[in-house]
């Protein structure tokens, strides 16, 4: 293959990188976020949150993957007989304790007097996470989610492991095809990675940095 | 049927401020025994030294702390029992904070919205309606859709006065709602607070705003150390208070003043 077959055979597989890194984004939000509330605001649980955030980031990922995707999918094939979804399973649940740190963060930054306004005008605690805080929340934590969303990119090459052809799977393929040529396909995998974290990551940035000055955090 | 809107019943509230080394926190009796009783339409004004207290009280008031001992009445309903629904009954409150605290992410309008749709549940077009009023009431139509950090600091108090009268509460509690302000901004919340006064809202206020005192205030209430040393109509105060702690500060407050 020349270098521009090979650039298409490795962008064939930015869908997949990109699905592995958003869908465990999201994931990700629905985790973190929860714990977050639930550590600054739910003090005699916390140790929960604690303890879920020191496991997973305590384990490199490609040990979680092998682990679940070897070690549970045979015996539950359903669902971690199916790679894709091991894949957002661990970077989710990853994400997810790193997100909380962040949000953690954004909340004590947003401030207690936010929460008593809202409980002023007679909402509930909940009520007020969700009407007041989140959006604050979100807005806050920009420049962390923006490194976030870079790291699940580039973690998700760790999947190769089970055998998702996402960029780095593929870079490995082209490798062993003839010629043989071990730059090539490493160099526009590089390139590859550089161009999918560098625009999101920096129109997060610029969308947050704009909104907080206009609501003046 | 009690005659009162409200009313605290020996209230008590302490709080600890942590120093940096254990010997060094030091426990804040706020509230010692304080009762007070408001009927419909009544303005009372509570006012004394820094640190007496007074924040704490009122904020024993709305429940936003909740107090150690004692009783606090919204009509009829006991708010201090175990079991009661609090956000409701704060729905039934206004509270105006020293420091504003609106939100910072929604407009104006928003700020004094969101109340409306999502504790009151009012159907979209109601809300919007009663939310501009009260806007209009607090004269600060032509910035509705700024945000809180785009708003000058008297703006933004007429605007936490409307996100807490839209909701027409059985009665507004505000925390000192011009000392955080530049002194050329106060008039323009001073203004706002007449008119609401002229219209016989409910109003328990913390504040030093003399003149505003001697104008509205049917009683004022001289609050230190935790407790309510005298109450008295403004004549008393501004002529002979029978208290000497009473006399002391008026004198200090009224030179004060005359001096700016």
């Amino acid at each position: 293959m020349d270098g521009w077959q090979q650039l298409i055979f490795l962008l064939e597989g930015v869908p997949l990188t990109l699905s592995i890194s958003i869908f465990s984004f999201l994931i990700g939000i629905a985790v973190g976020l929860p714990l977050a509330f639930i550590r600054v605001y739910e003090k005699e649980i916390g140790f929960v949150v604690d303890a879920y955030e020191k496991i997973w980031r305590g384990i490199p990922e490609i040990v979680l993957l092998l682990l679940i995707y070897f070690g549970l999918g045979p015996y539950f094939p359903f669902p971690f007989g199916n790679a894709f979804f091991v894949a957002c399973f661990v970077l989710g649940l990853r994400s997810g304790a790193n997100q909380s740190q962040i949000y953690r963060g954004a909340i004590r930054g947003v401030g207690d007097e936010q929460m008593i306004a809202g409980s002023s005008v007679g909402f509930s605690k909940w009520n007020s996470i969700w009407h007041i805080m989140i959006p604050q929340v979100f807005t806050f934590s920009t420049p962390g989610l923006a490194s976030e969303y870079a790291l699940l990119i580039k973690d998700s090459a760790y999947v190769y492991v089970i055998g998702l052809a996402e960029v780095t799977t593929r870079s490995l393929q082209l490798k062993a095809m003839p010629p043989v040529d071990f730059v090539t396909p490493f160099v526009l995998a590089a390139v590859i990675y550089i161009a999918l974290t560098f625009p999101i990551a920096f129109t997060l940035d610029r969308w947050g940095n704009r909104r907080k000055k206009k609501i003046g955090l | 049927m009690t005659e009162y809107v409200m009313e605290a019943r020996h209230v008590y509230k302490t709080y600890r401020i942590k120093g940096t080394k254990k010997e060094d926190t030091k426990i804040v009796e706020a509230v010692k025994d304080v009762s007070l009783q408001i009927r419909k339409g009544d303005i009372k004004l509570i006012f004394g030294p820094s640190g007496s207290g007074k924040s704490t009280f009122l904020r024993c008031m709305a429940m936003l702390d909740i107090p150690d001992k004692g009783e606090i009445y919204l009509g009829d309903q006991c708010l201090t029992k175990p079991g009661v629904d609090l956000n409701k009954a704060r729905a039934r409150i206004g509270f105006v904070f020293q420091h504003i605290y609106l939100f910072r992410h929604l407009t104006a309008l928003g700020n004094v919205e969101l109340a409306l749709r999502k504790v009151l549940k009012l159907p979209k077009e109601e809300a919007r309606k009663r939310a501009l009023a009260a806007l209009e009431e607090v004269k600060v139509t032509e910035c509705i859709n700024k945000y809180p950090s785009q708003l000058s600091g008297g703006q933004a108090q007429r605007v936490g006065i409307a996100r807490a009268i839209v909701r027409s509460p059985d009665i507004i509690l505000l925390d000192e709602p011009t000392s955080a302000l530049d002194p050329e901004l106060t008039g323009e919340v001073i203004d706002t607070l007449r008119d609401l006064a002229k219209e016989g809202t409910t109003m328990l206020i913390v504040s030093h705003e003399m003149p505003f005192a001697r104008d509205v205030a049917e009683e004022m209430i001289f609050y230190d150390e935790g407790h309510i040393i005298e109450t008295g109509p403004p004549s008393l105060f501004f002529n002979a208070p029978n208290t000497d702690r009473a006399k002391q500060f008026m004198t200090r407050i009224i030179n004060r003043t005359t001096r700016e």
